[in-house]
């Protein structure tokens, strides 16, 4: 036990520490200890629970105590409208949660974003690098709680220069059971889009979310990663591949509608529909060395199959293995060996 | 169809005649119509059966048309103008008129033969019982030029148009029907296939599918309407990064559309050119979404370095707003070339930078003021008042058709520059000054030398 790396995970009761807890498990070296306010619904099994709020003041001894080497930081309330409870939940509990890490000597951080902090602008870059300053819409809520995270984690990050900060901004995650804008944007048949618009846009698929994740608690990776597919792609393509009716609505008309109260015309605030926001690679690639196994296509037809599936026999339905699907994981698993492939001959050479 | 051929057998016996081919004059008199009468048959014959020739229905239609065809043959009409045309053209081409002959023998051959099937099947068939004197009669003076210029090519063509027979026939509407049931079906596979997602763009966004489509459109403005001619292409290397920096102007950026359309139509490698676009034109509905299509980028530096290091062929106007929304009086007047960023970015990158000079896009709108007041209010960079913009609305938008230049300059090579050029900010200055002289020295030698605005 003693040998072991602490891991503590932070929302195990919400989708994202559930799914990261339990792949963690897999790795027979890691103590995963789950943290939550609440009790998590799905049992990860052998999960090592703790119930505590991340703002008690008591956290220092409790990671002193366990001598947490890696804090995976996922808990975040996503509220469309600037909420008060959900700041205080998300900023200032990351605030505090920071601040208990340099206090008790934790070796990694790790924190997730979304390259939505930088906002959908006319003037962007098509691919935006790291260091692009955060412009997201301040009248979002959750958008505008991840650039107040990331604000706290760059003044946290410069008074522990010793911490391994590693923050990563995700693209837009899509998958069958993941609940996200992106996921909501998609939900109903039909799409409001705006007419004469059709940004590009990086989709990522929920599994790499965790992949990722994971892949940054093994490394020392500092600083801050777009993660995301390379390729992006259209948002009428987007579409067309989750067979959703697009409705164009004449873009004047939806800022004006979504003013006067109709937020929940757009999951997502309507400049992302907009204008292009999205994230260079290069970093992602080269840096963090970590490819999303699942590309923007296939991601996005399974997340269309699986909502047929759901149409047809219901939200408890199990996954339905459909041609395409198939089709899809079997080139999936061509390109990881083939890219394992590559990489293995390459260590022996630098060996 | 078969009704044709008691005429063709009336033709016939007075081509027979010895001096049917001497009498060349008289062809000022062959109509039109009546070539169509004798033309059909000689096709139509090895198709039809003989027994249906007789008939005495069809041979009263075949009187009717008949009948029709020589009232509109007064010898006044204008169709007479026309045919010297086909007799110089005839006496000065000998290959026409060697196949004019064959035609022509080939005609009065198949006429005999008909004769001949006839006379066996009906021994008391005569010619004159089917044809009226009178038509005969006519057909006789007109029958040996008919004969002899049946087969002109020109003739041909003509009778084509004036008489659609093929309309008629089955296979032909058969085959229409078959073609217009495949566009359809392409079409409907092609949306499909769009509104499925089953396309590709590239990492910029770029649609080959949607350039295809509006490339037409493009061609027409450089062929037909600005007439655009280009040149110093050997200038544009086949591959490898390169920025060519031209001239803006003409209030919408179709300069730019017109230098990438020449070099995709004219330029052996048909490179694609990426054009860097202001800020302002992804606010606007429909361009955004067109200029990102069709492989055009926002215009700024991390953009344009990446296009180039991914050895691109990139377009810059430097000069932004203040060059495209000149007054007319300023016309060919440079503005000023930003701030050196792309010379900045050519450096970095050691792409070499190729001055172009578009001369008669400043022509196609005359703007004579621009309105401050208007443009805050609309949200608009520039406002051009002009003759015709804002008071004809669309219509307005509609550009004057001038003749255009474009001339490609002598690449500057940047890669004899030491490595980190690109922070000497004097030699930025320099070379934006180098590069925008050029320019405007090629559109002064283009201007000393057009005569002509629309004409060029």
């Amino acid at each position: 036990m003693a040998e072991k790396r602490v891991i503590v995970v932070t929302g195990v009761a919400g989708y994202w520490g559930n799914r990261v807890a339990a792949r963690l498990r897999d790795h027979d070296d890691v103590h995963v200890i789950g943290i939550d306010s609440e009790t998590p619904q799905e049992n990860v099994d052998g999960l090592d629970f703790v119930q505590a709020d991340l703002r008690n003041p008591l956290l220092v001894d409790f990671l002193q105590e366990e001598q947490v080497e890696t804090i995976i930081h996922l808990k975040f309330r996503e509220t469309l409208m600037p909420s008060e409870s959900a700041f205080e939940e998300n900023v200032m509990g990351t605030a505090k949660l920071l601040g208990a890490c340099g206090e008790a000597g934790v070796k990694r951080v790790i924190l997730k974003s979304s390259l939505m902090v930088y906002g959908a602008r006319p003037d962007n870059p098509m691919f935006l690098r790291e260091d692009h300053p955060h412009n997201g819409p301040k009248k979002c809520g959750y958008i505008r709680d991840w650039i107040e995270i990331e604000k706290y984690a760059e003044s946290f990050h410069d008074q522990n220069p010793d911490t391994i900060l590693t923050i990563l901004r995700f693209g837009h995650i899509v998958g069958p059971k993941a609940d996200t804008p992106m996921t909501r944007f998609l939900r109903d048949e039909e799409a409001i889009t705006l007419l004469g618009f059709d940004p590009m846009m990086q989709v990522i698929h929920e599994d790499d979310v965790v992949g990722a994740l994971v892949h940054a608690a093994q490394g020392e990776y500092r600083g801050a990663f777009n993660v995301a597919p390379e390729k992006g792609m259209p948002l009428w393509k987007t579409l067309g591949l989750a067979s959703k009716l697009p409705i164009p609505i004449l873009h004047p008309l939806a800022y004006w509608s979504v003013s006067l109260g109709g937020a929940r015309l757009a999951p997502m605030p309507l400049d992302y529909l907009r204008f292009p926001c999205m994230g260079d690679m290069t970093r992602m690639r080269d840096v963090l060395q970590f490819t999303p196994q699942y590309t923007p296509e296939e991601t996005v037809r399974e997340f269309s199959a699986q909502q047929r599936v759901r149409k047809l026999f219901g939200k408890k339905s199990r996954e339905l293995f459909e041609q395409d699907r198939l089709r899809d994981t079997i080139q999936r698993r061509k390109r990881l060996r083939e890219r394992e492939g590559e990489r293995k001959p390459a260590r022996h050479k630098s060996a | 169809m078969g009704q044709m051929d008691e005429l063709a057998v009336g033709i016939k016996k007075d081509a027979d005649m010895p001096d049917a081919s001497a009498n060349g004059d008289e062809m000022s008199a062959a109509p039109d119509d009546a070539v169509a009468f004798t033309d059909k048959p000689a096709r139509k014959t090895r198709k039809t059966s003989p027994a249906k020739k007789t008939t005495p229905k069809k041979a009263r239609q075949t009187k009717r048309r008949a009948r029709a065809a020589l009232r509109a043959q007064a010898p006044e009409t204008d169709v007479l103008a026309e045919l010297p045309d086909v007799q110089e053209e005839l006496d000065a081409n000998p290959e026409l008129q060697r196949r004019n002959q064959a035609l022509a023998d080939e005609l009065l051959h198949e006429v005999e033969m008909v004769i001949k099937r006839l006379m066996r099947l009906s021994p008391a068939y005569k010619t004159n019982l089917a044809v009226p004197q009178e038509v005969q009669e006519a057909l006789g003076e007109n029958a040996e030029t008919v004969a002899e210029s049946a087969g002109g090519a020109s003739m041909l063509k003509r009778l084509q148009k004036l008489l659609p027979g093929e309309m008629l026939d089955t296979d032909t509407l058969k085959g229409l029907w078959t073609m217009l049931k495949f566009t359809g079906e392409y079409q409907v596979d092609v949306l499909k296939r769009r509104m499925t997602g089953d396309y590709e763009t590239d990492e910029w966004g770029m649609d080959q599918e949607f350039i295809d489509a509006v490339r037409p459109l493009f061609d027409f403005l450089y062929n037909r309407y600005w007439r655009v001619t280009m040149t110093g292409l050997e200038n544009i290397p086949d591959e490898g990064r390169t920025l060519l920096v031209s001239n803006h102007s003409g209030q919408l950026p179709f300069d730019g559309a017109m230098i990438g359309t020449g070099i995709l139509q004219n330029h052996p490698a048909a490179r694609m050119m990426r054009a860097l676009y202001a800020n302002w034109f992804p606010t606007l509905p429909f361009v955004s979404d067109i200029l990102t299509k069709t492989g055009q980028v926002m215009a700024n530096d991390e953009n344009a370095e990446r296009l180039l290091r991914q050895d691109h062929l990139v377009a810059v106007f430097p000069e932004g707003y203040k060059g495209v929304g000149k007054l007319y009086k300023d016309r060919y007047h440079l503005a000023r070339f930003g701030r050196g960023g792309f010379v900045r970015i050519a450096l970095k990158t050691r792409a070499p930078m190729i001055p172009v000079a578009v001369v008669g896009a400043e022509e196609t709108y005359i703007s004579l003021y621009k309105s401050q007041t208007l443009a805050k209010l609309v949200g608009f960079p520039y406002f051009p008042i002009s003759p015709t913009f804002p008071w004809l609305g669309p219509l307005g938008l509609i550009p004057l058709p001038t003749k255009w230049y474009i001339d490609i300059g002598e690449p500057i090579h940047t890669d004899r520059y030491p490595e980190g050029s690109e922070n000497n900010l004097m030699l930025i200055s320099q070379l934006t000054d180098q590069v925008r002289d050029t320019v405007q020295k090629m559109i002064n030698d283009r201007l000393r030398m057009r005569k002509s605005i629309f004409m060029g």
